[in-house]
């Protein structure tokens, strides 16, 4: 009798345990890239204030920006904003599991005043967002990421401090010596032509790191547009009102499958991780990767002597544009139930004010957010020097944020990963799990 | 006074039902309430959707593979230790010098938390760089992909996994042998009996109570298996490494269908409340049969 005790407790404990435990999902990585400035002063930094007397406020931000530099600019900027106002910051980094700890504010409504929306301000953070459009630094918000921040009424949700501006990523001297110009690279078919010629030389054209399945789902998520919504409004219009036909996602399939079967990608494209991708590319053999610029970053931490640089997606037949994703990166927006909505207005003027926006974008390494601010891009200043204003290139969200129901990220990290374990129903799995899912999601908004 | 003193009694259990009702009973209860919800996890709405979730559990041909996938852990897990936990539990039994290390050697991967044994053991069976690759290479063979095959991953999953906690049925049933009287073993001999029928006919049904807590508890370690998925494979490619446990962490955070992974959770509670009180009656009966 004990024992059938003991035993439906343990069964009890599991189920619980099971329903509540967690795990990061995977989103497209939105984690910082740290360049090389001086961090020794904020800018405006040189001039002594005087403190400003403490108001007994302060205001809790919360930021999923990880990266050593970036997280010391942020606290610099907030010890000087509390020098400045008397209002105080207690600025936390959670942790990789940020947008698990948000989930769970939000399903106790229990959130803070001030959070960085990590490219999910209209589609998950919206309506528990402060609409920013009264603020002045509204109609600065540079034009590529405006779509993104924004819903359908022209309500603004965040402050884009900087911006992605996400391409392929590669090493240009392994593109060098296999004989390929990066920028003769229009259309799939250069890619493959390219792919062929790395092949060649014995190294790997793309290089995957599935077991960390978000690159999974950045490779779905890079190639699908380019196929599938690109100067296609038939399909975009599709995706959007739940009527988009499921059997078009074969030619995404098709092309990854493709892709597979001719080797290209690095033979544990499944089971490795992230940075053995990085060390590959690092370490020169290594040609391509879908991950955003801080991907480059990486690599030069690893080995500074090589050369990287980013191309634009290529276009799926000649004629048609090339294309940039475009999203948030370090954005942040204010709680509308926020106790100290005043304060935190005031915090938000102040992260938009030129020289911090310029200082905080700058440490990020990224294109500024808003159009009155310039940032250092350091080593990738080149490529958005080259790539931002090149009217040729079109700038698309990211294809899951705008074109999928929340939630279906993982859905392309999934399949990501079907297709390339080389499952013999791989298509037919795919091409149904994205369809029940789609269909699932969409009869629940 | 012994009225008094009973009431007393029962007073010390209040602390513990509270922490069970908390901590147990209330998260159950909350999860049964959102199976019947369409709730994403993060939202302040959500809508009663009936027994939507349960029909398209039944449906899922995900939830039909991390079924399969979870009962072959719990099963294959179970079978393995015990065989091998009892069969290192014999040799221990055995007076040697140096036993004790060899104890604390057999025992010393149930002290190492699952996620971390589940990296170490992805350094050791990875492609680039993994120790069977290293050692497959250093013999002129090929390396190999071994965690990209599911079958090979989850054969992989539950070989570490029982490795891992076979030093918890060893000592289990160390405990066991050491509570035989030697009398009957020494019966058995003169009465004639091989090493075999001394087993057979006195080690396993005086074993039987260890090999009941052995059983269930092995078989639960298994069944809930969560840990050491997550660090092998994330229960890819596609979900074909999945358990019932780590589907419901997917479904609720990662496809934000918290709905949907209550559902699968109490079915899943369900499930292992089932098997463990089928496995617990019949070895019951073979412990009352072996009395």
């Amino acid at each position: 009798m004990m024992k059938k005790l003991a035993a439906i407790a343990f069964a009890g404990v599991m189920a619980v345990s099971m329903i509540g435990c967690s795990q990061a999902p995977a989103e497209p990585n939105t984690d910082s890239t740290e360049n090389g400035t001086d961090s020794s002063s904020v800018a405006g930094g040189g001039e002594q204030k005087e403190a400003a007397s403490s108001t007994g406020v302060t205001l809790e931000f919360l930021y999923n920006l990880n990266g050593e530099a970036v997280s010391d600019a942020i606290q610099e900027v907030c010890r000087q904003f509390t020098e400045e106002t008397g209002i105080g910051v207690e600025a936390v980094m959670p942790g990789s599991n940020f947008s698990d700890i948000m989930k769970t504010r939000m399903a106790s409504n229990q959130l803070p005043d001030v959070w960085t929306t990590h490219g999910w301000a209209v589609a998950r953070y919206a309506e528990y967002l402060e609409p920013l459009n009264d603020f002045s630094f509204a109609s600065h918000i540079a034009p590529s990421i405006e779509g993104q921040i924004t819903d359908e009424n022209g309500v603004l949700y965040t402050l884009p401090i900087d911006m992605d501006l996400t391409g392929i990523i590669y090493n240009a001297n392994v593109l060098e010596e296999a004989g390929v110009n990066a920028d003769d690279i229009q259309t799939w078919t250069d890619f493959e032509d390219a792919c062929d010629k790395v092949k060649a030389i014995g190294k790997t054209p793309i290089q995957m790191g599935g077991k960390d399945s978000y690159t999974l789902g950045n490779m779905m998520d890079y190639v699908a547009p380019t196929l599938i919504t690109n100067e296609n409004e038939a399909n975009q219009n599709a995706l959007l009102d739940g009527s988009f036909d499921w059997d078009n996602w074969n030619i995404v399939v098709d092309k990854i499958n493709q892709w597979n079967q001719n080797n290209y990608f690095n033979v544990d494209a499944v089971t490795a991780d992230f940075m053995t991708g990085i060390s590959a590319l690092a370490s020169e053999q290594a040609a391509f990767m879908f991950t955003s610029a801080s991907g480059i970053t990486e690599t030069y931490v690893q080995n500074p002597d090589t050369e990287m640089g980013f191309i634009p997606m290529p276009a799926r037949e000649d004629g048609l544009q090339r294309s940039l994703m475009t999203g948030e990166h370090f954005a942040v927006g204010m709680s509308n139930t926020t106790k100290y909505p005043e304060e935190a207005k005031m915090f938000l003027e102040f992260l938009a004010r030129e020289d911090i926006c310029a200082f905080l974008a700058t440490k990020c390494g990224m294109p500024s957010g808003l159009d009155n601010v310039t940032s250092d891009t350091g080593r990738l200043a080149p490529f958005y020097d080259k790539y931002a204003n090149d009217a040729a290139i079109l700038n698309i969200p990211y294809f899951d944020r705008k074109y999928l129901p929340s939630g279906m990220w993982n859905d392309l990290c999934i399949t990501g990963g079907t297709i390339l374990s080389g499952q013999a129903d791989a298509k037919t799995t795919v091409v149904n799990q994205m369809r029940t899912s789609y269909e699932e999601k969409k009869a629940q908004e | 006074m012994k009225k008094q003193h009973r009431a007393m009694i029962n007073l010390f259990y209040v602390p513990a039902i509270i922490l069970f009702v908390v901590f147990v009973v209330y998260p159950f209860l909350q999860g049964i309430r959102l199976s019947f919800t369409n709730w994403n996890g993060y939202s302040q709405t959500m809508k009663y959707v009936g027994l939507k979730n349960y029909i398209r559990l039944f449906q899922d041909a995900n939830v039909k593979t991390a079924l399969i996938n979870t009962l072959i852990y719990g099963i294959m897990s179970t079978v393995i230790q015990n065989i091998l936990g009892l069969a290192y539990a014999l040799f221990l039994n055995i007076n040697f010098k140096g036993r004790t290390v060899v104890r604390t050697i057999i025992y010393m991967p149930v002290m190492i938390a699952p996620l971390i044994m589940g990296y170490i053991m992805y350094f050791f069976f990875q492609y680039d760089g993994g120790a069977i690759n290293d050692i497959l290479i250093a013999l002129g063979m090929e390396p190999a992909d071994l965690l990209v095959n599911s079958g090979a991953a989850i054969a992989i999953i539950v070989i570490v996994n029982s490795i891992q906690f076979v030093g918890v049925a060893m000592v289990i049933y160390l405990a066991g042998l050491q509570n035989i009287p030697a009398m009957y073993y020494e019966a058995a001999m003169l009465d004639g009996a091989t090493f075999w029928d001394r087993f057979k006919h006195v080690t396993l049904p005086l074993l039987m109570p260890a090999i009941s807590s052995s059983t269930i508890l092995n078989l639960i370690g298994g069944l809930k298996l969560f840990d050491l998925i997550m660090a092998l494979t994330s229960g890819g490619p596609g979900f074909s490494t999945h358990s019932l446990s780590t589907l419901v962490t997917n479904q609720y955070f990662s496809a934000q269908s918290a709905g949907y992974a209550s559902a699968i959770g109490i079915v899943s509670f369900l499930l292992i409340m089932v098997i463990s009180n089928v496995v617990t009656g019949y070895f019951d009966k073979k412990e009352v049969d072996t009395q």
